[in-house]
């Protein structure tokens, strides 16, 4: 029989890094992510000779790009794996560092998420198929697709969702790492350009580059090498999975409420537990969906409870504290990294600015084109 | 000569179009567009998965008009989910002149002509909440 994360040896973040997320520029890839390792070794106390292997979240710059990145900080051997999963790239990887230590395959083990966006592919081209909209359908309008069935559905108001913008472009200018810096009243995110059914400009993500890592070890290591036990952050558990048929109800939404579910289970953790949430919102109508799909509030209810307010830095729970996709920015690979780091900083205390107070208890969320969805589950006792 | 924008997807050589889809004889799940290789529904190989004429008449689940686009279809355009009588729930687009239709209208699908390269006429269908009479030679949908 299978067992869970939890049930094998306990799994610290013990340090995190970035280097910001910003529109594409000439710096190679190498610069950034060497950047954000660099950072996270700094935060952990570790050198690089410590650390015992790589996983490599990246989806749109190159295969074998992990060595001669890692290189610069001295080859030492370990074994380094690109890890592609679309948006869900970085949060795979931190789920395969995890399971390395979990498992006892490595004390110290890094994820790294770095992209640059070089080359978006066609999963769909690829397999030979069409459909009757064959390349009229990108991810902003498949969002506003979901997002006039919910209008439907629970008599939203665009301006309702256009408030998710709103709060995280609040967030995200209290972030040093975003690519985003600017907070915008709800006039400039309704204002043009429209982009496809209520969706404007700033309700869809910016794809830009950037890196981001975190490094996990375990109590062994933490011992033995002098780690600070009181800065480290346990992975209560991690959760992936991908579509199945879902007749009737939207696959995103579906998917999300199953393997949420799954990480609240394994983590003995519930939805009401938690004080900070970071989440896929690569267009404002997915945040609405994703929290009523994680619990966080009941179906229909998340313009309301956003409204209200449960959702900001200091509210009920906050949602993107990072800013999340949408100001802090998306660049694939380095995501769902960024988002371990962020929720780090906020359970360590030390998100100056935007910190939520009384944070103990977080996730992570990414969902990823195919579809994919990852869902970790982390703790400061 | 009348040329299919999506080879296989339908018949142009119908009056009215019809879908071309799959169904797999072991679970009973009706695939539009068609599936090949193995029933997703449930794992059946691919000669349990049949051909089956799908009716373009539905009710529209969702909609977006979409005024940034990259290709060559002129904006603004307007994608519909719609959940197919037959079962489905498949992506198509209205008609250019369909300004007024709502989640919940009923649609079905009629020819949508434009002139293609050495002068060959391109369908594809589009659905519309106005039954067809003749074909839609205005509007052009590419």
């Amino acid at each position: 029989m299978s067992i869970t994360l939890a049930q094998l040896r306990p799994v610290r973040v013990v340090g995190v890094g970035l280097h910001p997320y910003q529109r594409p520029t000439d710096t190679p890839y190498t610069q950034l992510g060497v950047h954000a390792v660099r950072a996270a070794l700094t935060d952990a106390g570790l050198r690089w000779n410590q650390v015992q292997t790589a996983y490599t979240g990246t989806a749109t710059t190159s295969m074998a790009l992990s060595r001669l990145m890692y290189r610069h900080l001295g080859a030492t051997g370990i074994p380094m794996t690109q890890v592609e999963n679309a948006s869900a790239s970085g949060s795979t990887a931190f789920r395969q560092a995890c399971i390395d230590v979990a498992a006892g395959l490595a004390d110290v083990a890094i994820a790294v998420g770095v992209d640059k966006p070089m080359n978006l592919s066609a999963p769909q081209r690829a397999a030979g198929l069409h459909d009757l909209v064959d390349g009229r359908v990108v991810p902003f309008t498949h969002f506003a697709l979901l997002a006039a069935r919910y209008m439907y559905e629970h008599g939203t108001t665009p301006e309702q969702i256009a408030a998710v913008a709103v709060k995280n472009s609040r967030n995200g200018a209290l972030n040093p790492n975003a690519q985003r810096r600017k907070p915008r009243t709800l006039a400039d995110v309704l204002a043009p350009p429209q982009i496809s059914g209520v969706l404007t400009r700033l309700q869809c993500c910016p794809i830009g580059e950037g890196a981001a890592a975190v490094i996990v070890a375990s109590d062994d290591a933490i011992a033995q090498l002098g780690l600070d036990r009181d800065r480290a952050v346990s992975v209560l558990s991690s959760a992936a999975r991908s579509e199945t048929v879902y007749d009737g109800e939207n696959f995103d939404a579906a998917l999300t409420r199953e393997t949420t579910a799954q990480a609240l289970a394994e983590a003995s953790v519930s939805a009401s537990d938690l004080d900070l949430v970071e989440l896929h919102d690569a267009f404002t109508i997915e945040e609405l969906l994703y929290v009523e799909a994680m619990g966080l509030c009941k179906p229909g209810q998340a313009a309301t409870a956003l409204q209200a307010g449960e959702f900001d830095i200091g509210g009920r729970v906050a949602v993107n504290a990072s800013g999340g996709l949408l100001s802090m920015g998306h660049p694939i690979g380095p995501t769902g990294v960024g988002q371990i780091a962020e929720i780090t900083t906020q359970l360590r205390g030390e998100a100056h600015g935007r910190q939520h107070p009384t944070a103990r208890t977080a996730l992570a969320h990414m969902v990823g084109v195919g579809a994919v969805c990852v869902v970790h589950i982390l703790r400061k006792d | 000569m009348r040329t299919a924008v999506h080879p296989g997807l339908y018949d142009v050589a119908a009056d009215q179009p019809t879908l071309s889809g799959t169904r797999c004889a072991d679970c009973g799940r009706v695939y539009f567009p068609p599936l090949a290789i193995g029933c997703e529904a449930c794992g059946a190989p691919e000669q349990q998965l049949r051909p089956i004429p799908v009716a373009a008449h539905g009710t529209i689940h969702s909609l977006a008009e979409v005024h940034l686009h990259q290709g060559k279809s002129p904006v603004p355009f307007t994608v519909a989910e719609i959940q197919l009588d037959d079962g489905p729930l498949i992506r198509a687009l209205l008609a250019r002149d369909e300004h007024h239709a709502r989640i919940g209208d009923t649609v079905s699908a009629i020819w949508a002509v434009t002139e293609g390269q050495d002068g060959d006429d391109d369908v594809e269908p589009v659905f519309t909440t106005t039954p067809p009479v003749t074909e839609a030679r205005k509007g052009a949908n590419s």
